[in-house]
């Protein structure tokens, strides 16, 4: 064999094995977060459980009618920044989200502002640099933050604020991205608290047997949910009788997948992954046409961020959306005055509880220097948002929210149980 | 034994797709020599389109022949905005201008369609199954291949038996050559683009079935198996084309199947290894052309 062929082969299988030690990296680090997030909650344990204080009336807010607006609020405003994220990965809930935080700014305006302060939000695209457009908002003069979902535009932020300014991942569960200690925190519950609540929730239903799609053990996401169902689906007594991987919002062919599948499964499981609508509902197509009828579908946030429950395909899926929204309900009404379109509504009250929570965070310090409204932040308590019951007191900044069971019927969310 | 029969036809099912994804690439490439990186757009727009017909309460009877038609007037379109003005130019130019047409396609639908899911419904039939024995096999993947061998059959028709199959050839074998002959070589070109288009769309319903979904990148994968699958077959090759997809799709499915649980997410990354493996072996690919080069 020549030189030349030699090189190539050892290349060719240093390649597998830097693909196989990079997966082991990856797990290890995501497992040691999350432990360090467990210790850090343990040690931190309710150090302060002062209930916020009052002042801010959200329902007041939300009831605002721009077309008769009290006298304009004319003192200093309280800025809120935004870095968002504009591009395929989370433009879908951030574009919306960046319309809809402004519109409730103004009916915080229209309804007096908050003690005469008026509300400003400035929006900046984080792009290729969310660094950048966060030093343009500290520039602005933002008092706190709302940042997109995603660790590699929240740590530039949290760094270029030097830890001192409140960050709100809006539309995150990713556990390792909240760090109380540098301000940054979750606004809702965590990938580990969605999926344990859903394999609680199907054990209680009886079911026993489990199929999880995976894609790899501490991946963020799409491996961190089905760990946690698994972790609790088993710790509860069930069993998990087939693990499958997946690419996460890439496949949506799944024929070898259900060709293990259908050699170990009666059609009695449950089935749960972190997938896209459009994933199950391929998915769940191709089980059915090798007769697994019966399994039960269930799914995390993401089921809701796709928009489909239109799909005569995704009848009967059980997920944990952010919020239910009502037909009818204050929200629904002031989402749809906005005349923002989201393809994924239930995320949008995470964006303003975002910013009512940094406003209450300016109300508890009374102050208006960042580090100070950061730290008032982390002792809020008991705050009763749009879209639950937040408190970041005691923890790392995942707040312990609870977790609504809903399933699709007649192509509508209906609630089935609220765990937590 | 059941399990490797229904992996064999899902793997065919699967390349066939790439067959006609691959072969549009390669007859682009035989003529113009470039590496067309935007042929992924031609299953983009066409899925917008998609989309946007299901919001009018279209069927998949009238969606189909829109995918089609679409995916050979954007080809044409691409050719007569982009490639034509660099016709002639150096292959890395073209290959420049291939990715900048893509990232202008994706950015143009992020920027005024939006970054979210476009959801459309797939046809009721798309994961029926036909039963013999123990097999059950999805009739999706019975269509995919028997509509491949139509038109792969077809193809090679319009390419041995016509006038402009004859044009196509000479002028991939040796283009210069051939317009000293007589050839001419918009018409060749505009041609190629069109057949490239015709191929996408094909391919393109299916892909579009199957996915149930669309957003700006959504033509990245469909892309990228294609120009692999010319590749593992030999550039330039349209034999090969086909056969480099067909491989690829077995390649996947059964890697997929027989890779240990664990390691199974990392099928791309060995079906990457090895075509790594087969270049060093056969560094044309499978069916390998001479090539001629152009000065």
């Amino acid at each position: 064999m020549k030189l030349r062929q030699l090189l190539a082969l050892l290349l060719a299988l240093a390649m597998i094995a830097a693909a196989c030690s990079s997966g082991d990296s990856d797990t290890d680090t995501a497992e040691d977060t999350s432990s360090d997030t467990d210790d850090a909650m343990e040690d931190d344990a309710m150090e302060d459980d002062g209930e916020s204080h009052a002042g801010l009336d959200i329902d007041a807010i939300m009831a605002a009618d721009l077309a008769n607006c009290a006298d304009a609020p004319s003192g200093d405003p309280i800025r809120v920044g935004m870095v968002m994220d504009f591009s395929e990965a989370a433009g879908f809930v951030d574009v919306p989200g960046s319309e809809f935080t402004p519109y409730v700014a103004s009916l915080i305006n229209c309804s007096g502002g908050i003690n005469g302060q008026p509300v400003e939000v400035e929006v900046r695209e984080s792009g290729a640099d969310p660094a950048l457009a966060t030093q343009e908002l500290i520039d602005w003069g933002a008092h706190f933050f709302i940042g997109p979902p995603f660790a590699d535009a929240t740590l530039p932020m949290q760094q270029t604020g030097g830890g001192e300014y409140a960050i709100f991942a809006a539309a995150s569960t990713e556990p390792t991205l909240a760090d109380a200690e540098n301000n940054t925190f979750l606004v809702t519950f965590d990938d580990v608290g969605q999926s344990t609540a859903s394999a609680e929730f199907a054990l209680a239903q009886g079911l026993t047997r489990a199929i999880i799609f995976t894609e790899g053990e501490g991946v963020p996401y799409s491996g961190v949910n089905p760990d946690a169902f698994k972790t609790a689906f088993e710790a509860g007594g069930g069993e998990i009788v087939s693990e499958q991987t997946y690419v996460w919002f890439g496949d949506t062919d799944f024929s070898s997948q259900v060709n293990e599948i259908a050699g170990v499964a009666d059609g009695s499981e449950v089935f749960f992954s972190a997938g896209a609508g459009f994933q199950i509902t391929a998915l769940r197509a191709q089980m059915e046409g090798q007769g697994l009828n019966d399994i039960t579908y269930m799914g995390t946030d993401a089921f809701d961020a796709t928009g489909i429950t239109f799909d005569p395909g995704a009848e009967g899926f059980i997920h944990t959306p952010h919020y239910l929204i009502e037909d009818g309900g204050t929200f629904a009404g002031v989402l749809a005055d906005s005349g923002v379109e989201s393809d994924a509504p239930a995320f949008m009250p995470l964006y303003i509880d975002s910013m009512f929570l940094g406003i209450q965070g300016i109300l508890d310090c009374g102050c208006d220097d960042p580090s100070g409204i950061a730290d008032a932040v982390k002792n809020i308590s008991g705050f009763e948002g749009v879209s639950g019951t937040i408190t970041y007191a005691g923890t790392n900044g995942i707040p312990p929210k609870a977790v609504q069971i809903v399933q699709v019927q007649d192509g509508a969310n209906v609630l089935l149980d609220t765990i937590g | 034994m059941t399990e490797l029969l229904q992996n064999l036809i899902d793997g065919l099912g699967r390349g066939s797709i790439y067959a006609l994804l691959a072969l549009g690439v390669a007859v682009v490439f035989g003529i113009m020599h470039l590496l067309n990186f935007a042929h992924g757009e031609l299953i983009t727009i066409p899925g917008y389109l998609t989309y946007w017909a299901f919001q009018n309460n279209w069927s998949w009877w009238t969606v189909v022949p829109l995918i089609i038609v679409s995916a050979v007037l954007t080809s044409l379109l691409i050719e007569r905005i982009a490639f034509s003005r660099v016709r002639g130019a150096k292959d890395f130019t073209l290959l420049l201008t291939s990715f900048g047409v893509h990232f202008i396609v994706a950015a143009g639908f992020l920027l005024y369609v939006g970054a979210a899911v476009k959801p459309y419904p797939r046809p009721d039939w798309f994961a029926d199954t036909v039963s013999a024995g123990s097999l059950n096999v999805e009739v999706f993947d019975l269509v995919v291949i028997g509509v491949t061998i139509v038109v792969l059959a077809g193809t090679t028709w319009l390419l041995q038996r016509t006038m402009f199959g004859l044009a196509l050839r000479a002028a991939a074998s040796d283009f210069d050559t051939a317009r000293l002959m007589g050839v001419k070589s918009d018409s060749v070109i505009r041609g190629a683009f069109a057949l490239s288009g015709f191929l996408a769309g094909i391919a393109g319903v299916f892909w579009i079935m199957r996915e149930g979904q669309m957003t700006p990148t959504a033509g990245i994968p469909p892309m990228l198996q294609g120009v692999l699958a010319a590749l593992i077959g030999g550039l330039g090759s349209l034999r090969g084309a086909v056969l480099g997809g067909l491989v690829l799709g077995l390649a996947e499915v059964l890697l997929r199947s027989w890779l240990p649980v664990g390691i199974q997410n990392l099928t791309t990354g060995f079906v990457f290894v090895m075509i790594a493996l087969l270049f060093i072996f056969r560094p044309g690919g499978l069916l390998s052309v001479p090539q001629v080069e152009r000065v």
